[in-house]
Formats: structure tokens, C-alpha cells, sequence
């Protein structure tokens, strides 16, 4: 390890410790400097260093005296006999002679200032100020049936959120829920505009509306026509700038171009052209999306999909490489706490028990379910002992928060020499490590647990991203000497395993799914780890895969596949 | 002392001049060990302060066989972690994590620190009368960099670099006096 000179750091590092210290670093560049921090003691021990020798000018050598003689009689030094609550020396007396020191002061900085060579360099001046966390959008998309998208390469899904957006559906049906509690069932092809909790607009296509009486007031525009929802189901369909709306329940307010505001009520159904006056229509002439089919059809779309990935995953637990294949079905578990490896052969000494997480649904609502993790001692424990060369992580996953630092995946009990840890941080980030030597002290921490590194992926999730399921993968791969982190089967980082770190004897021995079993600091912060989410699979290989197999095995296990 | 804080020592004379000296005779260490926690020099002063107070509430738990600063480093971090969690949401403040490993590392450096502080006395004589005026002036109280580098006659950002230039060449100085002889890692 290179020695903890300022000199020896990387320019941009020298540059953030200089901004940080005069105040004007960035909040983007605060950001990697941080991170840069978390990963490099060398970093962290010429900060500390850096930030002594900026204090020690400040409170002790920036003075009056100092600018105008030479300073520093030996007797002076501060670093042993010092008084109780001492202030900077000049705090005494510039407030007395303030004006006339402070302006005298700033005429030597001309004197001082010439003969040496100015730069033309330029440096970060602004702090821009880091911003609360937040939830953006207003609604979610609830049921999905043979929903098409323009962008076929990046497919809605069920649980995303929406915000002030333009929603495009090409074909299918989709069910959007504003928070307002309205739910808004559209039929493709449509064009809707989504403005808030509260007002969308038709441009394109047939919706019907649900408005509870808590959402009463929900505005929903067509093309020359503004409808005020007054508790109601409605229909409204939008074709080439002309609307038709019926009333299946309750009453509408319905503003036509210029018109005088007219009430729509129960089993009425008026044309609303684009040009000339709105006239009534024959109800039932056309057919609105209809919710309840939604549900059916979405239902046994779901089965389907479900019952393809168990044709697949039964293939799966053939697969050598695997060590454990933990799926977390209610037919297992509720009955013995007990969660059955899957991997084959069968091998019931790598069960897992289930502790506090409870049943709920899966990636698969209704059809399949998974293991909840929100109660701090929640966790499934586990058992599996060998020695392997390389491991992959792979695990479906739907995380409602990041509430703890660290948030637990796959946890390996004590951190000995060839386990490993495989978490969240509350930043979004996805981490691996391995212990490579737990006898070994870290030499800038020798509190700090034994010799290790982790590697971390770019912030993979935010607030924003709550609730929906996601494919996680990390793999340790000691022969290839990387690291590597896929979401949604995509690769998001790849890191270099450097002689320091490097081990190809791992293992497991005791451990826990969703929590850690057995943390090492005292402090509560530091040592909760449970998921606020649920998982309905992981399974650990012990080899590394392959970015194609990868993607592969997430596209199949998709729930949203069809 | 009216006995307004339940939690504070009776007066016992003798046990607070041992208070006294002992914090008096580490308050640098303890500084420089805080300074390296949070964002500014007035943050630092800050937390001392607040530090020597629960430091004084709690003397009488201090064992007096084991190493006051060790004990010290303890209670200021937790009060740097304390105001970290009062500070307002914009300023640019390590994360708990981070300012955790700081506090572990910084906690076995203080005779590093002592070394270095020692060197900066040194290595300041061993500057250019011009430059080091320059950064002492800099450092004044009350003194802003923008209204120097106006009077200099050059812009703010190319004072901050000159004044960087500076910080660097002491930090080169200081590591050169103290890191030469300890040959590990």
C-alpha cells in the first residue's frame, strides 16, 4: 500500500480536500469524495492530517502578530500548556480594533499577493445544497393484461410509478391507481396525460374511471371537454379529438367547449364533439374497459407466467453449480418454518429456517409468495458448509426502504477468513465482500473488522423504486479476478480483485438470508440490518456465471414475461 | 454551585482541578481528533466545547489507570455525531459511516497528530517570508478570501489555488519530517 503522502493521491482527490476545506466543494463532488473515502484509508489518513494542519494555522498562527513579524518564539508553542477554553487569540481584540486590523490586514494582501505567479486555474466557488430525499410521481400502475409500449425496450411495469408524464399504451389494458385514490383502467391504443394525484387527460383512447368518495373532485380532461368526477364509475373514450362519456354510477360534472356546466347522471351517455354541440347518445353503444375482466385476465396471465418459470426453475435445480436454491413458497414454509433447499440432489442439512419473516405475496401476487423481512428480527437462517472457488449471488427482491445503513441480503455469521457479506447500503448501493484474512488487522482500522474489501455498484435503487421487484446478481469470481453487480440482468459494475484481496478459498458455515445473525458492534445503528422488503428466491452458485446467463436466467423469471 | 444539574459532580475541589488538567493538557489532541470529524473549524469548536462539558458531568466514571484520551475520543464522537444530526440538511457533512471510520482511525493517531504539529512550526519558518504572510494572513479571523484576493487585485479562485499551493507545500513538509522514519505499512 502506497504511503499516506497528499502528494501520492490522485489529483481529483487532492482537489476535493482542498475544496472541502476551504468550503467550496461541490455537493457532486462532496459526494465522491465521500465514496472515495469509504474505500481508501490512505484517503482517509491524509484528511485527517490535511484538516489538523488547517485548523493548527487557524486558530494558531492566523493573526496579527504573524502578519507583520516574523512569529514563533519557541515559547509560544501551544502543545502542552494551554488554557482551559482557549479562543483564537485575535478573537480578543478584533472585535475592538475590527475595522481599523480587518483593513489594514487587507491592504498586506496586495504586498503578499505580488511577486508571486498567480494562476489562471479556477476552482469550484459555489456549494449547491444536497437535496431531502423524496418520492416522485403521484400514482402507480397496478394491473397489467397484454399491455404493449412504444419502447418496447423498456416495458412498463406493474408497480412502477408514474409522475407528471405522457403514458402511452400501444395495446392491452392497463390499470393506473392515483394516490388520490381514483383508478383509472385504460385500453390501448391510448394517450393519457398525467398531471397529479388528482388531473389526467385523455388525448387518445377509453378509460374508465373508479373515484371513491375520498378521491371525489378527480378532473379528467378530454380534447375540448374538462369532467369533474362528483363520486362516481365512468366511461370516456377519445377518438380523432371527439369524446363519448357514460355514467355507469353516480353523477359527473361534463364542461363542453363554451357550454354551461351539465350533469351527467347514472346510465347517460352524451357525444362531446370536437367541433359543434354535445348531444346525448345511446348508452352502452360503446364498450369501456371493464375492471373486473382486468382482474381475471391478469390473474390467469400471471398463472401462466408463473407456471413457465417453474417449469424452468425445476430445470434449474439441476444445475451443478448450485450450492442452495432457496424459494419461498407458502406451502413450505408455514407449515415447519422450514425452507427446503431446492438444488438437486436433495440435501435437507441445507434447509433454512424461518425466523419473524413472514408470508406474503410474491413477484406473482395471489399465485406464489415470498418471505417479508420488515421486523428487525426477521431472518432466514442457514447452514452450508464447504469449500468453494467462486460464488454468485442471484435473488429476486422487492425493497420497500433502505431504512438501516446496511441493509442484509446474504450474510455470512461471523465474517471469518472466505465468507461473505452481501448487502444494500442506504444510498442505493449494492455491495460484495469477502474476508480475506480475518487474522489480519486492517492497518488504518484496527478496530475495524479483519483484512477485507468491498466492493460497492453505483446507487442502484432510490425511494422512487419502492415496492417494485427487482433481479439482483453479484459474483465473486477469484480465477477471472473480478467482481461484478447485475440489475435486471444488465451488468452495472465490474471491479478488479487486486493482489491484496485476493482468495479463492470461500465459504459460508452459519448464515442468514435478510439479516445479519451475528454483528460485531455494539452501536444499534450499526448492527440492525433486517430488509425492509421481501424476496421470493436466491440462489448461491458456486461458480461465477456468465453476463449472458445472466440475463438469460432473469428474462425467464421475469413475472411480467409473456 | 447551586445543584440545578443533577448530573454534575458535587464541587469537589481536588476532583476538578484533575478535570482540569487533564483536559487541559489534551484539549489539542482532542480538537484536532474532532476537527477531522466535521466540515469547519467552528463546528470543531463547537463540539469541544460541548464535549468538555459531558467530558466534566461524566469525570467521575473515568478511570484514572486508563488513557483520558481514549475515554475523550469516545464521548466527542458521539457529540460529533450528535450535532451531525442538528446540523441543517445543506451543509456538506460526512455521512455516519464515514465520520465512524475517521473517529476509529483518528483515535490511534494522536501522537501522529503531536509529531505533525510539532513539524508545522518548522516547516512554517522553513517558507518564503511572502508566501507564509500570505497564508497566515489568509487564516486571520474575520478575514474572508474574496475580499483579499479583491485588494490583491486577483479573482477568488486563483487565490483559493495559491492558497491551496501553500496548504500543500506545509502538508509535504510536515509529511516529510514525520513519515520518513516509520518505515511500516
Amino acid at each position: 500500500m502506497k504511503k499516506p503522502r497528499f502528494e501520492n493521491l490522485p489529483d481529483e482527490e487532492q482537489t476535493w480536500i482542498d475544496a472541502y476545506v476551504d468550503g467550496t466543494i461541490t455537493a457532486e463532488e462532496f459526494d465522491r469524495l465521500q465514496d472515495r473515502m469509504r474505500e481508501s484509508p490512505v484517503l482517509r489518513a491524509v484528511m485527517r492530517r490535511y484538516l489538523a494542519i488547517d485548523d493548527a494555522l487557524r486558530i494558531d498562527h492566523g493573526d496579527i502578530q504573524t502578519a507583520t513579524n516574523p512569529w514563533l518564539d519557541a515559547e509560544e508553542s501551544p502543545a502542552n500548556i494551554v488554557p482551559l477554553s482557549r479562543k483564537p487569540k485575535t478573537a480578543l481584540f478584533i472585535p475592538i480594533a475590527a475595522a481599523a486590523a480587518l483593513a489594514f490586514l487587507l491592504g498586506l494582501a496586495a504586498m503578499y499577493w505580488q511577486g508571486l505567479d498567480s494562476s489562471g486555474e479556477t476552482s469550484q466557488l459555489t456549494r449547491s445544497e444536497t437535496e431531502e430525499p423524496c418520492a416522485h410521481g403521484f400514482a402507480v400502475i397496478g394491473q397489467l393484461y397484454d399491455a404493449a409500449w412504444p419502447d418496447s425496450s423498456n416495458p412498463r411495469r406493474e408497480g412502477d410509478t408514474l409522475g407528471a408524464e405522457s403514458f402511452h399504451l400501444t395495446s392491452g389494458t392497463a390499470e393506473i391507481q392515483f394516490f388520490s385514490g381514483a383508478t383509472m383502467t385504460v385500453q390501448g391504443p391510448a394517450e393519457i396525460n398525467l398531471k397529479s394525484a388528482w388531473e389526467a387527460e385523455c388525448l387518445a383512447g377509453s378509460v374508465r374511471m373508479q373515484v371513491p368518495p375520498a378521491a371525489r373532485g378527480f378532473r379528467l380532461n378530454a380534447p375540448s371537454t374538462e369532467i369533474i368526477d362528483l363520486g362516481t364509475e365512468f366511461g370516456l373514450e377519445v377518438k380523432n379529438g371527439a369524446s363519448h362519456v357514460e355514467v355507469f354510477d353516480g353523477e359527473i360534472a361534463v364542461r363542453h367547449q363554451k357550454e354551461e356546466e351539465r350533469l351527467v347522471k347514472k346510465g347517460d351517455a352524451w357525444k362531446l364533439p370536437a367541433e359543434g354541440i354535445a348531444a346525448p347518445a345511446e348508452s352502452g353503444a360503446i364498450s369501456f374497459p371493464d375492471t373486473s375482466q382486468l382482474g381475471s385476465q391478469a390473474d390467469s396471465q400471471r398463472r401462466l407466467s408463473w407456471e413457465r418459470w417453474q417449469a424452468h426453475r425445476d430445470a434449474l435445480a439441476h444445475d451443478e453449480r448450485l450450492i442452495a436454491y432457496y424459494t419461498f413458497d407458502s406451502d413450505h414454509n408455514q407449515t415447519d418454518g422450514l425452507v427446503p433447499d431446492q438444488s438437486l440432489p436433495r440435501n435437507s442439512e441445507l434447509d433454512g429456517a424461518v425466523v419473524l419473516a413472514e408470508p406474503v405475496d410474491g413477484r406473482w401476487p395471489g399465485v406464489q409468495s415470498a418471505l417479508e423481512f420488515r421486523r428487525p428480527g426477521s431472518r432466514v437462517r442457514v447452514n452450508i458448509p464447504g469449500e468453494y472457488p467462486a460464488f454468485t449471488f442471484m435473488c429476486w427482491v422487492r425493497i420497500d426502504s433502505l431504512d438501516r445503513w446496511y441493509n442484509a441480503l446474504f450474510m455470512g455469521d461471523g465474517y471469518e477468513t472466505g465468507e461473505p457479506h452481501w448487502q444494500i447500503r442506504d444510498d442505493g448501493k449494492l455491495m460484495l465482500s469477502v474476508m480475506v484474512d480475518d487474522s489480519r488487522p486492517n492497518p488504518y482500522s484496527p478496530n475495524d473488522a479483519g483484512f477485507h474489501r468491498v466492493y460497492f455498484s453505483p446507487p442502484m435503487w432510490d425511494i422512487s423504486m419502492s415496492g417494485q421487484w427487482m433481479h439482483l446478481t453479484s459474483v465473486f469470481d477469484p480465477a477471472n479476478r473480478a467482481v461484478s453487480h447485475y440489475v435486471n440482468g444488465n451488468l452495472i459494475d465490474r471491479q478488479e480483485i487486486e493482489d491484496d484481496y485476493f482468495i479463492d478459498k470461500l465459504r459460508i458455515g452459519n448464515g442468514e438470508i435478510g439479516n445479519w445473525g451475528l454483528p460485531f458492534r455494539e452501536e444499534p445503528t450499526f448492527a440492525i440490518r433486517n430488509l425492509n422488503g421481501r424476496m421470493d428466491e436466491i440462489a448461491i452458485f458456486k461458480a461465477a456465471l456468465q453476463e449472458d446467463e445472466i440475463a438469460e436466467l432473469y428474462q425467464r423469471s421475469r413475472a411480467d414475461r409473456r | 454551585m447551586p445543584d440545578s444539574h443533577p448530573d454534575t459532580p458535587t464541587p469537589d475541589d481536588a476532583q476538578y482541578e484533575r478535570f482540569v488538567q487533564r483536559f487541559a493538557h489534551y484539549e489539542p489532541d482532542l480538537r484536532r481528533f474532532i476537527r477531522s470529524l466535521l466540515p469547519t473549524s467552528t463546528d470543531a469548536d463547537e463540539v469541544l466545547q460541548q464535549t468538555a462539558i459531558v467530558i466534566w458531568r461524566k469525570f467521575d466514571q473515568y478511570d484514572p489507570d486508563t488513557d483520558f484520551i481514549k475515554w475523550a475520543c469516545v464521548i466527542a464522537r458521539f457529540e460529533a455525531l450528535a450535532y451531525r444530526r442538528k446540523m441543517a440538511r445543506d451543509r456538506l457533512v460526512f455521512n455516519e459511516d464515514i465520520l465512524n471510520l475517521m473517529a476509529d482511525e483518528g483515535a490511534e493517531e494522536i501522537p501522529a497528530r503531536q509529531a505533525e504539529h510539532d513539524a508545522l512550526e518548522s516547516c512554517l519558518n522553513e517558507m518564503p517570508d511572502k508566501q507564509r504572510r500570505l497564508l497566515t494572513l489568509a487564516y486571520t479571523p474575520g478575514v474572508k478570501v474574496n475580499e483579499l484576493a479583491k485588494e490583491a487585485g486577483a479573482s477568488a479562485a486563483s487565490f483559493y489555488m495559491r492558497l491551496s499551493r501553500l496548504r500543500r507545500g506545509l502538508a509535504k513538509c510536515i509529511e516529510s519530517k514525520t513519515l520518513q522514519t516509520g518505515g511500516a505499512s
